[in-house]
């Protein structure tokens, strides 16, 4: 009852600020901790790698014909993960949908330390990673010809693109909000909001500027985050294995990966909103508009399922149906199915509305969805590898103890990332939250019974 | 005679442009607005009175940087392939089809980078000094407008911001 007495319904310009700025305050023991216990998951999965790149790649679980598995997967995860920022901070921008305001920045935030975190596993899962720089294309002496026809050299390009303009989006959106949080903060912190800063004064020169930019990096990051994921599709699609070859792909991998990254969005934010105290700037309100998108990509993607599945009975292809055959029924049919039910049966208890505004619940769904996601990534990649057009050579693929370990070191390490940003950076936009203040009261006046009643 | 800064503080950015529009009607053109977020009247008045588009001129460094990024990528891929050229079975040795995949992305690298850079550029960025007449409440909770002006005009210029709604108005010599 005291949260709703202490609700403020008419939160002024002020208010915003003394509530992000309190987020932004010096953590304390029990934030310390969750780092330090991140960043424990992330030297551990260095120690693991580097245990790889002592012995070798013969201490994964790869093995004719499973040469793209857990790493391969875990990139796909992470890249997917990465695109719902793109799409709450960039699409919905341009589509002027309000509620977005309050839960952009975080959103933005998991975007770059996503890609970053993908970016790491094409490097570890090279093996010698000492020779990553032979993929750079780049015109060289050594004989090696960078082919532009490779949907791997697109990824390069299409990863490195989507990580700076990210990033670029990211760190202009952030100016105006350090530039504020520089006049109140004192010591070290001051210093570096104020290089942060690069001096922003918030001119009419200023915002005539930054709108503009702003507006174009919007529209240059829209058809960037469907670009790079249906380039990141096309890695599979354009061979000829069967499960990956469907002209599908890139329509399914784009919908998949806002789906997944909806749903992480939900699983950072309902806890943070919570530990950092801002309830009252991200509300239920925002919350239950980000379910309703994490319902309508699960539809897409059920849609998606089963259009998969009856091209290849309308095929009536063999090998294909072999294959599928093998993903439903198969030693590992049991992964299928429980990704059925993570991304396709869970997601539906989103229809109804007292569990959109129930943040336990939504924070359980979102779970079952990040693991239905990283699944289905599983099973088209190492399934569909496990049983190519060479039944003599198929072998399901069981992953060791250091895949396992560098997939758990990679959420640590994101986690860690992500909890330094959100304690040390204004993790909701100030600027964005006065400039659709009225949004925010209508949010918190939309709250209200909910929070009456929790 | 010296010059002297009007900080005018409103309450909203409908006011401060209110105001702004108030200066440029009576021919005052030394002054600038500070306002919390980018508020579109305050954008639309500044660049009424200044004779500019609302639009800023960073678009143009975005299309120099896509057009760059483009011709670029068209460059290095289909240079590559003829500085390496390898006849597979009588294929096309430069394919452009794919490549575009390569010009779309760099279209849009540059394109991005060479905004921000214009966007820096064209905002004085970095700043190393203070505006006149900035306050630390402009980026927080109010509209700020400072108008230099003559000691004579003071008078005069300070019932006009007061008329247009401005909650205080204060003098600092230069």
């Amino acid at each position: 009852m005291a949260a709703a007495v202490e609700t403020n319904i008419q939160p002024s310009y002020l208010d915003i600020d003394r509530n992000v700025q309190r987020a932004m305050a010096p953590g304390g023991l029990k934030y310390w901790l969750w780092v330090a216990f991140c960043a424990f998951l992330t030297a551990l999965g260095m120690a693991f790698w580097t245990n790889q790149i002592y012995k070798g790649l013969g201490v994964t679980g790869y093995g004719e014909p499973n040469m793209w598995a857990v790493y391969i997967t875990d990139f796909v995860f992470w890249v997917g993960i990465a695109h719902s920022g793109t799409l709450i901070s960039a699409i919905l921008f341009l589509f002027r949908v309000r509620w977005r305001t309050a839960v952009y920045r975080c959103a933005e935030t998991m975007t770059v330390f996503a890609v970053l975190t993908a970016g790491l596993f094409p490097l570890i899962h090279l093996g010698r990673v000492w020779f990553f720089y032979w993929c750079v294309p780049y015109p060289n002496e050594r004989f090696l010809q960078p082919d532009f026809r490779s949907p791997l050299v697109w990824d390069f390009f299409a990863i490195s693109t989507y990580l700076t303009i990210s990033t670029v989006f990211l760190f202009t959106g952030l100016i105006p909000d350090v530039a504020n949080a520089r006049e109140t903060a004192t010591g070290w912190r001051k210093t570096l909001y104020t290089i942060l800063a690069f001096g922003w004064q918030g001119t009419d020169q200023q915002w005539r500027n930054f709108a503009t930019i702003y507006l174009l990096l919007a529209g240059f990051a829209t058809p960037l985050v469907l670009s790079v994921h249906s380039v990141v599709s096309w890695d599979f699609a354009m061979t000829q294995l069967p499960g990956w070859h469907s002209t599908i792909f890139a329509p399914y991998f784009v919908a998949g990966a806002i789906f997944s990254g909806c749903g992480l969005v939900l699983t950072l934010i309902i806890p943070m909103r919570k530990l950092l105290k801002v309830e009252d700037l991200v509300t239920i309100w925002h919350l239950d508009n980000l379910a309703k998108v994490v319902l309508f990509t699960s539809l897409i993607m059920s849609y998606s399922y089963a259009t998969e599945s009856f091209m290849v009975w309308y095929t009536q292809d063999p090998i294909e149906i072999a294959t599928f055959q093998q993903r439903y029924y198969g030693p590992q049919g049991y992964l299928f199915w429980m990704m059925v039910v993570c991304n396709c049966a869970i997601p539906l208890l989103l229809f109804i509305p007292r569990v959109r505004t129930n943040t336990i619940w939504l924070f359980i769904i979102s779970i079952f969805v990040n693991i239905g996601m990283w699944l289905e990534r599983f099973v088209i990649i190492a399934g569909s590898l496990a049983t190519n057009a060479e039944p003599s050579q198929w072998r399901f693929y069981v992953p060791k103890l250091t895949e396992v370990m560098l997939t758990v070191a990679s959420f640590g390490w994101f986690l860690m990332n992500f909890s330094l940003f959100a304690k040390f950076l204004p993790i909701v936009s100030m600027t964005e939250l006065k400039e659709g203040i009225g949004w925010l009261r209508h949010a918190i006046r939309e709250t209200y019974p909910y929070r009456k009643a929790a | 005679m010296s010059d002297v800064a009007l900080i005018s503080t409103f309450g909203s950015d409908e006011e401060c442009a209110h105001a702004m529009e108030a200066l440029h009607a009576a021919r005052v053109h030394d002054f600038h607005a500070l306002s919390p977020f980018p508020s579109e009247k305050i954008i639309e008045a500044y660049s009424e009175a200044n004779h500019l588009p609302v639009r800023a001129p960073v678009r143009w460094w975005v299309l120099a940087g896509g057009i760059t990024g483009f011709l670029s990528a068209i460059a290095l891929t289909v240079g590559t392939s003829w500085e390496w050229n390898l006849n597979v079975g009588g294929r096309p040795i430069a394919s452009i089809p794919p490549y575009v995949v390569i010009m779309f992305e760099l279209m849009i690298l540059l394109g991005g980078l060479s905004g921000l850079v214009g966007f820096f550029f064209h905002s004085r960025l970095p700043a190393f000094e203070s505006l006149r007449g900035y306050r630390s409440r402009f980026g927080a909770d109010k509209f700020g407008l400072v108008v230099i002006c003559a000691e004579n005009e003071v008078s005069k210029l300070e019932s006009l911001l007061r008329d247009a709604g401005a909650e205080d108005v204060a003098r600092e010599a230069a």
